[in-house]
């Protein structure tokens, strides 16, 4: 068990900056989910802290330990890759013990741990089967197992969800969140999924262009995202966004609907230069409306029951948008409706740089 | 074209590929069994009693059994050679993706065998080594190294980096990664870069016949005797290169099943 810390990371591959500087703390046996879209760092990120990539420029701690030159060998880490990275010629029992067995411990203990990190995954009945003869969902599991009886300092784990169907990746999604539970143990997850980075993670690192955003916890960065970019990346489906000027009290649309805004909005948006801004509203912070201040009218394209809920899409101003409904509330594809805003639940963001002004 | 007319047509195609490379081998044997008056005889004789005689003047006139001998030592200690320095040669190119090292040893190896045989023959005369097993065990690894780097190199071209950087992070080294993980993952490859070195080192003339003498002439080298100046014994010719012809092909009938599946995948990985 350790904590990780990032001083000043830089990674380039030849003209490329992949990561421009980077600090960052981690906690002992935190569990923290690198999030962001392709290309953003987080895998060369998890790669670095494992020792499979060499940083340009900066420190990285183990503990207390500076690790920089310290190889992936000796810094006793454990690792799940995205295809599991299973050794072909050996059995399930032998990939487990192979770590272990190349460090010389006794093979008590090596069929103490194997035995207890197969109950755990239940994988007893596969342990003298070849990787060939499981299926994707078990493969996954040896390969967790693998790096749990290492019980090593700290987990990585690269997108090891990704090739396993919705439901399957459901299930163990819940496996890896109770085994963070069990293990206790510093675990850093890299997915682009952010369903997996909401409900898995102690914190959130949401890193765009080798840059992190934010860093907090799930419904830190749900709730108060501190830029368009983790407001829109963060949420399924995504937060809707519209192009607004201000005005004398609130904003007002590109279709010229005026948007009430007071209090402490009002304040912050006060400080602000710009004339154009953003206007942030997540789905189920548009509400049905008779009329009124700040409501619109929309035509809705398509409608998603889901069951709990109902996903309605609408175009506004050249712009997709979806609005999160009570299912009670019986919708059809081309109905006129009308809709407002919950403006205290709502963001807007810099027209510029696209910080968070509220 | 007709479904019919195809099939005739490949079965006829495949059948001349047969002819073409069957036909000189049969030559070969059915000359062995001749009198030798038979073997240049014009027309050639197809009806002939099967005799021994080319066979018994092998190895009543000539130490063939020792220069089988030769054959064989200075062949497997080349094609071993072989492999102890071309199969780490070609996982570091596949590892460091660096391949120029790589290209060095093809053009050794596309570089005609006379180009080192001065500089050898007398690096080798110097050093007191001419006519040794060593002088042409070495010789011989510039043959086989390189067919073995550049079989070897897509083998381990398709071993996922993943598998090599899990066991990088279960703590192996890069040699104890090549020797326990992708070794056993490139079998396949092994077997066939290794008859391929074999073949080409057995039948491999030049060298043999500068840098060997009387006591490490190898066979391939030894049959060159029974072409003379004023006559050629073309029955014990053929004898010989009948008994030459045989560890290649008994090897390449043991291992087709891997020889085949080795040599698609190499050429299936771009």
């Amino acid at each position: 068990m350790a904590s990780i810390r990032m001083k000043g990371i830089v990674k380039k591959f030849g003209d490329l900056t992949v990561i421009p500087r980077l600090d960052l703390e981690i906690q002992d046996k935190e569990f923290v989910v690198f999030v962001g879209p392709s290309g953003c760092g987080k895998s060369t990120l998890l790669r670095i802290i494992a020792g499979l990539e060499k940083v340009n420029e900066g420190d990285l701690y183990i503990g207390d330990e500076r690790v920089n030159d310290l190889p992936a060998a000796r810094r006793d880490i454990a690792m799940v890759f995205q295809d599991y990275a299973l050794y072909p010629h050996m059995t399930v029992r032998k990939n487990m013990a192979f770590a272990l067995e190349r460090r010389g411990m006794p093979k008590a203990e090596v069929d103490a741990r194997i035995r207890r990190a197969a109950e755990i995954l239940h994988i007893e009945p596969y342990m003298d089967r070849k990787p060939k003869a499981l299926s994707g969902g078990q493969r996954q599991r040896v390969a967790m197992g693998r790096a749990m009886v290492r019980n090593p300092k700290v987990f990585l784990f690269d997108e090891p969800l990704s090739n396993l169907d919705a439901k399957l990746r459901a299930e163990v999604r819940t496996e890896i969140k109770a085994l963070s539970q069990t293990l206790q143990t510093t675990m850093i997850f890299v997915t682009h999924d952010q369903v997996e980075a909401m409900t898995m993670a102690d914190r959130i690192v949401i890193l765009k262009d080798g840059m992190v955003q934010q860093v907090g916890g799930p419904e830190e960065v749900y709730r108060n995202p501190v830029n368009q970019f983790v407001a829109g990346f963060i949420g399924s489906p995504t937060m809707n966004f519209f192009t607004a000027a201000r005005c004398d009290g609130g904003l007002r649309l590109a279709d010229g609907t005026k948007v009430p805004i007071g209090g402490k909005q009002a304040a912050a948006l006060d400080r602000r230069s710009e004339a154009q801004v953003v206007l942030g509203v997540r789905p189920e912070h548009l509400r049905l409306a008779q009329g009124g201040d700040g409501s619109f009218e929309v035509t809705v394209n398509v409608v998603e029951p889901l069951g709990s809920d109902t996903l309605c899409y609408f175009d506004f101003e050249g712009s997709r948008h979806v609005a999160r409904l009570d299912p009670e509330r019986p919708v059809h594809a081309g109905e006129r409706i009308r809709f407002s805003f919950d403006t205290a639940r709502s963001h807007v963001f810099a027209g510029g740089d696209g910080r968070c002004v509220f | 074209m007709s479904e019919t007319w195809i099939r005739r047509l490949n079965a006829f195609q495949l059948l001349l590929v047969i002819a073409l490379i069957l036909l000189p081998i049969v030559w070969m044997v059915v000359s062995s069994f001749k009198p030798s008056a038979q073997v240049t005889a014009y027309p050639p004789t197809l009806i002939f009693t099967p005799v021994l005689d080319n066979y018994r003047q092998l190895f009543s006139t000539t130490p063939f059994g020792s220069y089988l001998v030769n054959s064989i030592v200075i062949t497997v200690g080349s094609t071993l050679l072989g492999l102890l320095f071309g199969v780490p040669g070609a996982f570091a190119t596949s590892w460091s993706r660096v391949n120029w090292p790589a290209t060095v040893t093809l053009a050794a190896r596309m570089a005609p065998g006379a180009l080192f045989l001065l500089p050898w023959y007398i690096m080798f005369r110097t050093f007191g080594m001419i006519g040794s097993y060593s002088a042409m065990i070495l010789a011989h690894a510039v043959i086989t190294m390189p067919v073995i780097i550049w079989v070897m190199l897509p083998y381990f071209d398709n071993v996922p980096r993943s598998v090599l950087e899990s066991a990088q992070v279960d703590g192996c080294h890069v040699p104890e990664i090549l020797w326990r993980i992708a070794l056993p993952m490139v079998l396949p490859g092994l077997v066939v870069s290794s008859i391929l070195a074999f073949v080409f080192s057995w039948n491999y003339f030049l060298f043999a016949l500068i840098l060997t003498n009387q006591s490490t002439k190898t066979l391939i080298a030894a049959s060159f005797n029974f072409i003379g100046e004023g006559a050629t014994y073309w029955g014990a010719l053929m004898a010989a290169a009948t008994i030459i012809a045989i560890p290649p092909i008994i090897l390449a009938f043991v291992v087709q099943r891997w020889l085949v599946s080795g040599l698609v995948m190499g050429a299936v990985k771009g």
